[in-house]
């Protein structure tokens, strides 16, 4: 169902839809415009119109209907020729003619444009007027704005004034350019949709001026809501821009981290514990699930982003149903093996172990590191370390990973012992599912310490059965020494020990790269360091230029 | 565009010719006329032919006649005034002269 409008051609009354009206009428108008400044333009159009009124007639006569639809007003313009045609043939047959309706198509229009404005397109509308750069116009605006803001009322009066460009006949007529039949032809339905505009802006122009100021206000709300519109854009793509950026760090360090995880596993750039979980227990499916948990959120954030800020790319129902399910399974798995780890170490369990020293006759003890690597019977045999000449000797070192585990958390303190016997008490602790097992592993746990003599050696490691991953294993040492003994400590067991050797070392006044070691005192308060008075002389001797001889002397 | 330029000034005449030719042939609605140049294959749309008929009026070549018509309003059929005759029999013997001149020129040519 269809609105029609009746209308009337030379006194011949029609029934037209409301869109084949619109279709006609712009028709019209263009053909009036165009024989505008023809002598006889009055009889041309009425020509034109009488011949398709007749045109109408026919075509109702032969489809035997009432109303005439917009189909037809689209034949008859057909049959009629367009603006653009009309201009062709006037060039072919009538160069010198038509000439005439060139200068009236080139002379320039003051319009508002809205095709190209920054506020109401005064500006722009003016350099098509001059038809020079735009950018001049508006710095001549800017200027005079904050010049006492006279630009601002000249600006507004314009915008009132002038009328805005809707039709393209009238951005024609502001850019000075004659009806173009490409356009027209690539545009005639465009045309025909901006009608509704054009007619009401015809009337707009046959308001007085009071109206024309009323619209004003509706007009700058308007403008200032497209340009807060603007600016609400512009900061929206800033933070589309930043979202993607962090998104894109993250995306390629999680990428990095995952190919470093899953092809030098073994290698240990962080020495956290969850790492050393990590190593035995299903790895690779942790490492695995956790990036696809990381990556698939951070991959639809992208296309999200992508597709509701910047308009690219879209994002297929299936694809994301696929990714969803993917994630949902990767959450599963990585939750799994996280809850099988962490229940791991629920319990806790301690085995403490005390060995009697044999005292020093002097009372003196060396406390040093292990520096040599511990095998067992079975890997000596294997590696064939009894071959070794006399002179050779393995080491240990902190990186090597012969060892399954690096069972390194060992603390050593040093207190006084009572009793005045010296002991060394081995604490080993340990996790497990369950106590027993927490139990088992802490038994598991091997510390070797040797006494020789004065000499204390204590291992840098600790080793526990190699085929069970890390329980969070440690031992901590407390060495009891009886009161007044002397402690010479070895600067190497500087990794485990829980007090400060380095500050010893330096207030024994001994050069630390010639020294390597820091004596201490045992007291009631636990070890003091002993300052070293003979070493005194020799800094003071280094740093004052008084002659040695004289204190020597003294 | 040379050859576009020459291809308007040869239309430009020729196409004034016709309707006068074909106007001549006795009293034409203009519609009629249009289908004889659309089949001459020289005009293709009728909105143009208004203002040239309107023209070679006004220049007294033409008049028309008021004819009613069944299906719409009155008609108007042009038909060649004293004026239009003379300078159509003017104009046939310049066309004669270039077609003469024309096929002589092209001589055994060849045209495609």
């Amino acid at each position: 169902m269809n609105k029609t409008i009746i209308i009337n051609i030379n006194g011949i009354v029609f029934h037209i839809e409301e869109d084949a009206y619109e279709v006609l009428k712009n028709y019209m108008t263009d053909v009036k415009r165009h024989f505008l400044n023809s002598a006889d333009s009055l009889e041309i159009t009425t020509d034109i119109e009488n011949r398709i009124a007749e045109m109408f007639n026919e075509l109702l006569a032969h489809e035997g209907k009432q109303v005439i639809v917009e189909q037809d007003v689209n034949a008859v313009i057909s049959q009629m020729g367009t603006v653009a045609d009309f201009e062709k043939s006037e060039q072919d047959a009538e160069p010198g003619f038509s000439d005439n309706f060139y200068s009236n198509n080139n002379k320039r229009r003051l319009f508002r444009d809205p095709d190209d404005h920054l506020i109401a397109g005064v500006a722009a509308g003016i350099a098509n007027y001059f038809d020079v750069q735009v950018v001049w116009i508006r710095l001549a605006f800017a200027l005079t704005f904050l010049a006492g803001g006279t630009g601002l009322l000249l600006y507004i009066i314009l915008w009132i004034v002038v009328p805005k460009a809707i039709s393209r006949a009238d951005k024609m007529a502001m850019k000075g350019e004659k009806l173009n039949l490409e356009g027209f032809k690539r545009n005639f339905e465009q045309e025909l949709g901006s009608m509704h505009q054009n007619f009401s802006n015809f009337k707009q122009e046959a308001r007085p001026f009071v109206y024309k100021a009323r619209d004003f206000s509706g007009d700058l709300g308007h403008h200032l809501a497209n340009f807060l519109t603007g600016f609400a854009n512009l900061f929206l793509k800033l933070v589309g821009i930043l979202i993607l950026l962090a998104c894109f760090g993250w995306l390629v360090f999680f990428i990095v981290a995952l190919v470093a995880f899953l092809s030098v596993g073994h290698f240990m750039p962080f020495h956290d514990i969850p790492y050393e979980l990590l190593r035995h227990h299903n790895a690779n499916t942790i490492f695995i699930s956790a990036f696809l948990v990381a990556i698939i959120p951070l991959v639809s954030i992208i296309m999200l982003v992508l597709k509701g800020i910047f308009h690219v790319g879209s994002i297929n129902r299936s694809t994301g149903t696929t990714a969803l399910a993917v994630w949902i399974c990767a959450v599963g798995v990585f939750v799994f093996e996280v809850v099988g780890i962490v229940s791991e170490f629920r319990s806790h369990a301690n085995v403490v172990e005390t060995i009697t020293l044999k005292p020093s006759k002097n009372n003196t003890y060396y406390i040093s590191a292990n520096e040599l690597k511990y095998f067992t019977a079975g890997d000596s045999a294997r590696l064939n370390i009894k071959s070794l000449s006399p002179n050779m000797k393995i080491t240990d070192d902190e990186d090597n990973d012969f060892d399954t585990f690096n069972h390194r958390n060992i603390r050593l303190n040093i207190e006084i012992a009572d009793s005045g016997q010296p002991s060394l008490t081995e604490s080993y602790r340990a996790r497990g599912a369950f106590y027993e097992a927490a139990l088992a592993n802490a038994r598991d746990i091997k510390y070797n310490f040797k006494q020789l003599d004065t000499l204390l050696k204590f291992d840098q490691r600790f080793y526990g059965k190699t085929d069970e991953p890390c329980h969070d294993e440690e031992v901590e040492l407390t060495l009891r020494l009886p009161k007044y003994a002397k402690v010479v400590i070895d600067h190497n067991i500087d990794r485990i020990a829980n007090f400060n050797i380095h500050d010893c070392n330096e207030l024994n006044k001994k050069e630390y790269d010639k020294v390597n070691t820091a004596t201490f005192i045992m007291t009631d308060n636990g070890m003091q360091c002993k300052v070293d008075t003979l070493v005194t002389d020799t800094i003071i001797r280094k740093h004052l230029p008084i002659d040695s001889t004289k204190i020597k002397v003294k | 565009m040379i050859v576009e330029n020459t291809q308007t000034q040869m239309r430009k005449g020729v196409l004034e010719y016709c309707i006068l030719s074909i106007i001549a042939k006795g009293e034409i609605y203009a519609s009629d006329i249009i289908a004889e140049l659309k089949s001459a294959q020289l005009l293709v749309v009728e909105g143009t032919l208004y203002p040239l008929l309107t023209r070679l009026k006004n220049n007294g070549l033409l008049s028309y006649n008021w004819v009613e018509s069944t299906s719409g309003p009155p008609r108007k059929y042009y038909v060649l005034s004293d004026e239009g005759k003379k300078v159509l029999e003017q104009l046939d013997k310049t066309w004669q002269e270039l077609a003469y001149a024309v096929k002589t020129s092209i001589g055994d040519r060849k045209v495609k």
